[in-house]
């Protein structure tokens, strides 16, 4: 689904955002980047859906090479990845259902799809109630529901999300985790970026270490740090 | 394994959303709006006014065709001696190569031809009180010659004035350029100003919607239609400037060119009329032409600032 062959990427000022980085995520695997700040886990997921483009190296996404892909195309492969926002990027004037309409009207699906689509996607992540609230009037936990059901309600074959639970407590956290392992059972490939020890932990999926653009450690069922010295 | 179905076209849905968000962004935006509006009508208006002004002279000239350098006037109420010494004089002159005689009927036909839109100046006037007129084509055609001829014209009984192409033309084509050039200048440099208002409005509008802009590219909405109510906001404003110019070329035509076709003054100038038709003509042109500053502005703002 994911493949990565010696990717990498400088930012201005000799930042090494990437280096070199190699690894292969297969179809509805649960993958968690750790790291530290600025070890190139959010560069890693922006390569995924061409938010930037790598120097060099290779990136196949959904079959597709997704640094050689022509600019006109790039929406229609996002329109296949899902991505999540740690400070969620809800539309504060547009309600919980519109927001979740919003999704899928902007890719230009017919409204019966909309109409459809969208009360089963809040059923899934539990706000149903709630559809006609503005997001200003929802806990974090539940502004992070309606973003993962915008993300998802086109059904994309891969969820990106950057730190999804850094601006919520343990306890929310653990609901959002839910929800992801949910959505990962229905065959849909995650790529995480976290800073949640204790989520990583608790999950034991896949986790791929990142330290200075460095792929570190790639283990299929992992924990946040590498031995009892490590630094988080 | 699911994938992203292509959607089926559900145009009317998609052409709602269109309206919808380019009213909103419309309305969210009032003060920049009105002023990028106000500035395309005005620099349209003088761009139409400077178009009536030149086609007004043209018309006005139209007279003075094939060689006809001079025109004699004659009362209306010439006697039949006046009339026939005139004529006298130029078939015997060798000076005069030829010359055709309007008599008041075929006056006031012309009279009726160009003014065709305007039936109240043409119900205002009958044959009985047109000028009969010869329109003279000399040999020599030299501007010093003419004029000789027009005063030795002029002093004979019968005749009302004479009017030469030198002088007459030289006149509505002097005005006509001045005013004409000096409008379009000011419209060149009015419509520059309006092209950059309405990237302004367009790229406030864009800022204004940032947030929806990045969702919109996460999910994957195509750049086209990302930018589509914007260039809409941009023509829109560009037409409602056109549309707003379209009754000051009336306004033109009916309080400046009026002022010319009374005069007495000049007796040319009573051709200076445009008919309705030709404003009809220029006011496409102006909504083309305010339709597309509109578009170009926009495009500018949403290719800089809308790009994946």
């Amino acid at each position: 689904m994911i493949k990565l062959e010696g990717v990498s990427k400088i930012f201005k000022g000799d930042v090494v955002a990437l280096k070199n980085a190699t690894a292969e995520i297969q179809r509805g695997e649960f993958v968690f980047l750790v790291g530290p700040s600025g070890s190139g886990k959010s560069t890693f997921i922006r390569l995924l859906n061409r938010e930037e483009v790598a120097d060099s190296g290779r990136i196949m996404v959904a079959g597709k090479d997704v640094g050689s892909l022509s600019s006109w195309k790039v929406p229609y492969l996002r329109r296949n990845i899902g991505y999540i926002f740690q400070d969620y990027k809800l539309l504060p004037k547009k309600t919980v259902y519109e927001n979740v309409a919003f999704g899928l009207e902007v890719i230009g699906r017919p409204r019966q799809v909309v109409r459809q689509q969208v009360p089963a996607i809040l059923e899934l992540v539990g706000l149903t109630r709630k559809a006609e609230r503005l997001p200003g009037e929802l806990s974090g936990g539940e502004q992070q529901r309606v973003s993962i059901a915008r993300a998802f309600v086109n059904r994309p074959l891969i969820l990106l999300a950057d730190e999804p639970t850094g601006n919520l407590d343990p306890a929310t956290s653990v609901g959002i985790m839910r929800l992801l392992d949910r959505i990962n059972r229905t065959g849909t490939t995650v790529v995480m970026a976290t800073h949640d020890r204790t989520i990583v932990d608790t999950m034991r999926r896949r986790v791929i270490e990142l330290d200075r653009g460095v792929i570190k450690r790639d283990e299929s069922r992992g924990v946040y740090e590498d031995g009892p010295t490590g630094i988080s | 394994m699911r994938t992203a179905r292509p959607g089926s076209p559900d145009v009317l849905y998609r052409l709602w959303y269109y309206v919808r968000e380019t009213v909103v962004s419309l309305w969210r935006n009032l003060s920049l709006t009105l002023a990028a509006i106000l500035t395309v009508a005005i620099s349209l208006s003088l761009v139409g006014a400077s178009l009536l002004i030149r086609e007004g002279a043209e018309r006005a000239t139209a007279q003075f065709q094939e060689g006809v350098e001079f025109i004699v006037f004659m009362v209306p109420n010439a006697s039949a001696e006046q009339d026939a010494a005139i004529r006298n004089v130029l078939d015997s002159s060798p000076a005069i190569s030829r010359y055709a005689y309007v008599d008041k009927m075929a006056a006031y036909e012309e009279f009726q031809r160009l003014f065709t839109d305007k039936p109240e100046l043409v119900e205002s006037v009958s044959p009985d009180v047109m000028p009969p007129s010869y329109r003279i084509v000399p040999n020599n055609p030299e501007a010093g010659n003419v004029a000789e001829m027009a005063r030795q014209f002029g002093e004979q009984p019968g005749v009302k004035e004479v009017a030469t192409a030198t002088e007459a033309i030289h006149q509505i084509e002097d005005f006509s350029n001045r005013v004409s050039q000096a409008l379009l200048v000011a419209a060149v440099v009015l419509v520059a100003v309006s092209t950059l208002l309405i990237l302004n409005t367009v790229f406030t509008a864009i800022s204004a919607r940032r947030q929806e802009i990045e969702v919109m590219k996460v999910v994957g909405a195509t750049n086209w239609f990302i930018r589509i109510p914007f260039m809409l906001e941009g023509t829109i404003h560009g037409l409602i400037g056109a549309a707003l110019a379209v009754p000051a070329l009336f306004v033109v035509d009916d309080q400046v060119l009026a002022y010319f076709q009374e005069s007495d003054a000049v007796p040319l100038f009573r051709g200076f009329a445009v008919p309705d038709g030709y404003i009809w003509d220029t006011s496409l042109w102006l909504l083309a032409v305010g339709g597309a500053v509109g578009m170009i502005g926009s495009a500018v703002a949403v290719t800089r600032y809308t790009d994946v």
